[in-house]
């Protein structure tokens, strides 16, 4: 009885205490909401979080998008490019990263320390070759330079990060595999992949964030506004020659946390079942 | 002998088969950029004329210079200013997101909740709004000198912008969006199997001790992914302060972080070769870094197959 | 079978997407939701007298993103047909990229209905690069509703500096604490902002294309710097950390719109993003001492270029023209890229806020000079200047040394 007590009590310590903290840090976000119900000329002048006068209007003319082109289409874009950029980063990082951790080849520590250093070269020297290699593909003006090098694993992020978790696997569970007659690639499917469905979680989570908030590359390769996306969507909105649309920006920007936040919600259950190894390890 | 050769070599193909991938895009996506900008570094180059071969004067304008070339002293401080940004921010970050992955990893029932809640500001990235939000927070009469004004009677400066905090609040910011680590902790967390706590509380361990003697030693591997990873990124930084800086890394410079000024040189001065430079030194700077982290993991880092 | 016949007409329709007879000309520019707007209006009645010619724009947020682009394109081979410049134009003519227009001048490209003045902004060495796309010219903004809420009295549209800086501390005395009588409006660099108008007003040009020089020394930059540390000094414009809190480039930024000062700069063609941007009423007044040395000028709120690698260019400088000629167009263009410089398209009816912009150059356009060029490589001039101005601002410069390292960092510029 007493114990339970205590434990109730401990719970609603740790349960305040998470909620205060989240409160101090959630601020700008509420902030954020509520100046996307506020008229454009009281987004500054109002500074409660409660917007004095209410209205929709500017997530009906963000929606709206540019004139030209909807809000919808930026939408429907970043997610055609988020979703097979997921799919591939996924199969392809899980793979490399495989390889590296478990298997053995001449050369592994090379590769693995270019793989390194593949990601310490600041991107916007980069940028003009690699425009033009794809120019040279004829890709300029599509979706193609924005998926097409995750299915060569281009990620090494993510690569390094399943390496970690692999590492830190049993390595009897490959053994006893190998044992039961898995080849390298009964190894990956069978054991490695279900025992790092956390950290493939993760990879698929931060695939589709930063796609979703890649605005450097989609600006560079997408030319046509039909094809643009939600951060390009977003930036034009603001104008340096003194016309924004703060509202419908603000409006827009809480929409384009949408996706993401549904997609971690879903995806968070499988960090609360966990993954045990008990019984395999035997 | 020979028969042991050839079942070495087909190991070896056999494994390559699974790097065919990565090879394909290294070769063919990633060599000849990198490689390219690497002759860039030695030339004078402005995007739209081709390339002058200018030997070491780039290097020579960033450390050293002279009356003809004088001494860049905007690179040196954009060096240290990202210094300081690295070896603070870095470690604030991992050790807050991980105190709030362990508090995550509790059971209680709101925990989805809470953890989607806590992940909400690392959603925004980049954002275009984060820019209207920091100086929200932290302009003269934001929200934060509101409370000080309100509550302690202080006069405080505008943080934003003034050069003496306005690098604070861009680690601030950075500290803010923890959420990337703490996912990835949360992931590690996981990984630990459940049999080591049960057999630890068996021994009568609390969880202070449980937290040094398993949390710890079994998250080394993560903790040491999120290090090299933090601290790469981190002294790639650029997004955030180029949006709240308005892109000139105001004021005084206090906010020009080195891939910010990297950025202005090349596209906005027009000095793609001098920027390609700086982009080689970085990565060595990163490199010697990353070595040394790696170096020093041997010990500290172990993994559960004793690799 | 069906779906061979699918594949058949998919096949087809790319190459009519491909040979067909009409050509696509890809217009890139920057601009926020309200230019894209009103330029796809523009393009739709151009599409409408040219049905064979379709109009593909690019568009960016912002400058910064608009020339990043552009380099990358234009480096890859990939550039876009007409290009938006602004006052970085001449750095671009330099390095080859655009494509003379003089072949065009008087078939397809009607320059006589230009002002000259506009067609001259877009002349280097003798050659036309740049077709103005509407005239703009610098103003001080003043917020009327705050300094009527003060009680304190408008300024006049024309004063000396002695009366103006008489009026700042008049107005200083009626605000209420936190709000300062101007923006240190100083900061902003460049030819064509405060400081360029200031040479002019010294008497002293920033640059002269020929010979390449200044005639700006570090005693001239020197006073340019005291003046605002006058102001400063006097509280009279905020302190040097409250004022790098706000940047005058845009409406989103600006101290005016946030209610922290009484009077800002802009370009006329940004009162009506200004405008939109507060319940306050904002009116236009001149820079100090413009009557008597007509240091003002109205110069290209940007221009229209051409690739020089373009596959179309007469359908390229047809849409030019039609931009900048065409009554139509410019009605619905408005004045959003500046006040149109063509005799034909002046014609189209304007209300409201560009009525206030119209009021205003009727009678700031006497005040006004021949613009300046812009000096060479004006982007790392301004941001270089911005970090000098600083320093001297947050006092970790003198003004000697302020203005000494601005007449090193002009000449620099020019020689680079």
């Amino acid at each position: 009885m007493n114990k339970r007590a205590s434990g109730m009590l401990r719970a609603g310590y740790l349960n305040s205490l998470i909620i205060v903290l989240g409160l101090g840090m959630l601020y700008p976000i509420l902030w954020l909401i509520a100046a996307s119900f506020k008229e454009t000329n009281a987004i500054f002048g109002d500074p409660g979080l409660i917007p004095k006068a209410f209205t929709l209007k500017n997530y009906v003319k963000g929606w709206s998008g540019i004139g030209i082109v909807g809000f919808s289409a930026f939408f429907r874009n970043s997610f055609f490019i988020c979703a097979l950029c997921v799919v591939a980063n996924a199969v392809f990082c899980s793979l490399t990263a495989y390889a590296f951790a478990r298997l053995r080849f001449a050369g592994r520590n090379i590769w693995f320390a270019i793989l390194l250093i593949t990601m310490m070269l600041p991107g916007h020297v980069t940028l003009i070759p690699r425009y033009i290699i794809f120019r040279s593909f004829h890709w300029i003006d599509t979706f193609l330079p924005l998926i097409v090098p995750k299915l060569f694993a281009v990620d090494a992020f993510f690569i390094f990060l399943l390496v970690q978790f692999i590492r830190s696997l049993p390595k009897e569970l490959d053994e006893s595999a190998l044992i039961d007659g898995c080849g390298k690639f009964g190894i990956y499917w069978r054991i490695i992949i279900p025992l790092t469905v956390p950290a493939l979680i993760t990879t698929v989570l931060f695939t589709f964030l930063w796609t979703w908030d890649d605005f450097f590359n989609q600006l560079l390769y997408l030319n046509s506004p039909q094809r643009y996306t939600v951060p390009m969507g977003l930036r034009l909105f603001l104008d340096s020659s003194g016309v924004s649309s703060w509202g419908p920006m603000f409006a827009m920007s809480v929409l384009s946390l949408v996706p993401s936040f549904i997609l971690f919600f879903s995806l968070q259950k499988y960090f609360v079942q966990g993954i045990s190894t008990t019984g395999i390890k035997g | 002998m020979k028969r042991k050769t050839r079942k070495a070599i087909r190991e070896n193909l056999s494994s390559y088969a699974f790097l065919i991938p990565w090879l394909l895009g290294f070769f063919v996506l990633t060599l000849y950029p990198m490689a390219y900008s690497l002759y860039l570094s030695f030339t004078q180059y402005n995007i739209l004329q081709p390339p002058k071969w200018t030997g070491l004067r780039n290097f020579f304008v960033m450390f050293a210079g002279d009356a003809q070339y004088p001494k860049d002293d905007r690179f040196l401080n954009s060096l240290l200013v990202t210094l300081r940004f690295v070896f603070i921010s870095v470690p604030l970050k991992l050790v807050f997101a991980l105190g709030v992955a362990v508090l995550m990893n509790r059971k209680l029932r709101l925990i989805p909740f809470y953890r989607a809640i806590y992940y909400i500001p690392t959603l925004l990235g980049g954002s275009v709004a984060i820019a209207v939000l920091w100086r929200r927070l932290f302009a003269g009469d934001g929200v934060l000198n509101t409370i000080l004004r309100g509550l302690f009677k202080l006069d405080p400066p505008a943080w934003i912008s003034n050069p003496k905090y306005a690098l604070y609040t861009l680690m601030l910011l950075a500290v803010w969006q923890f959420g990337s680590p703490m996912i990835i902790f949360l992931a590690g967390l996981k990984q630990i199997p459940q049999e080591y706590y049960d057999a630890s509380s068996v021994d009568g361990a609390g969880r202070t001790r449980q937290f040094f003697s398993i949390t710890l030693p079994c998250l080394s591997p993560i903790i040491f992914f999120n290090l090299v990873m933090q601290m790469i990124s981190a002294f790639q930084s650029f997004t955030q302060a180029f949006i709240i800086s308005g892109g000139n890394g105001s004021p005084l410079d206090s906010t020009m972080f080195y891939s910010l000024y990297l950025y202005i040189k090349g596209f906005g001065f027009g000095e793609m070769g001098y920027a390609s430079a700086m982009a080689w030194v970085l990565l060595i700077i990163i490199g010697a870094l990353t070595a040394l982290t790696f170096r020093a993991s041997g010990s500290l880092v172990s993994y559960g197959s004793g690799e | 079978m069906r779906k061979f016949g699918l594949v058949l007409l998919t096949l087809a329709m790319g190459a009519s997407m491909l040979f067909g007879q009409g050509v696509t000309v890809r217009w890139a520019y920057w601009g926020g939701e309200a230019r894209i707007k009103k330029s796809q209006a523009a393009i739709d009645l151009f599409r409408a007298a040219n049905p064979s010619i379709s109009v593909n724009p690019e568009i960016s947020g912002g400058a910064g993103d608009h020339f990043t682009k552009v380099d990358t394109q234009l480096a890859g081979g990939a550039g876009p047909d007409i290009i938006q410049m602004g006052g970085n134009i001449g750095d671009y003519v330099k390095k080859g990229v655009l494509l003379p227009l003089d072949k065009y001048a008087g078939t397809i490209l009607n320059t006589a209905v230009i002002d000259p003045a506009a067609i001259q902004g877009g002349t280097f060495d003798g050659k036309l690069y740049g077709i103005s796309t509407g005239v703009t010219m610098p103003a001080l903004v003043y917020n009327k509703s705050l300094i009527q809420r003060a009680g304190a009295p408008l300024p006049a549209l024309s004063m000396t500096y002695a009366e103006f800086r008489a009026y700042l501390v008049a107005l200083k005395a009626k605000l209420p604490t936190g709000v300062y009588p101007m923006q240190d409006i100083g900061a902003s660099s460049s030819g064509t902002t405060p400081f360029g108008y200031w040479t002019g007003y010294n008497g002293t040009k920033l640059y002269v294309a020929d010979p390449k020089s200044t005639q700006v020394k570090a005693a001239d930059a020197q006073k340019y710097l005291e003046l605002f540390k006058d102001y400063r000094d006097n509280k009279l414009i905020p302190p040097a950390d409250i004022a790098a809190g706000f940047a005058e480039t845009n409406a989103d930024t600006s101290a005016i719109i946030a209610g922290k000062v009484a009077i800002g700069f802009l370009y006329t063609n940004q009162l009506g993003g200004y405008q939109a941007a507060t319940k306050d009423e904002l009116a236009l007044m001149e820079f100090p001492g413009a009557v008597a040395t007509k240091a003002l000028w109205q110069n290209a709120s940007q221009y229209y270029t051409v690739n020089k690698e373009t596959k179309n260019p007469e359908a390229t400088v047809k849409l030019v023209d039609f931009l900048v000629n065409s009554p139509e167009a410019a009605k619905v263009l408005g004045l959003d890229r500046g006040a149109s410089a063509s005799s034909t398209a002046r014609t189209a009816a304007l209300e409201g806020v560009d009525q206030k912009v119209l009021d205003y150059l009727k009678i700031a356009g006497a005040h006004t000079s021949k613009p300046t060029p812009n000096l060479p490589n004006d982007t790392e001039f301004n941001s270089s200047f911005f970090l000098l101005y600083q320093l001297v601002a947050f006092g970790n410069y003198t003004t000697a040394k302020g203005g000494q390292q601005i007449a090193d960092l002009i000449v620099r510029m020019i020689n680079k």
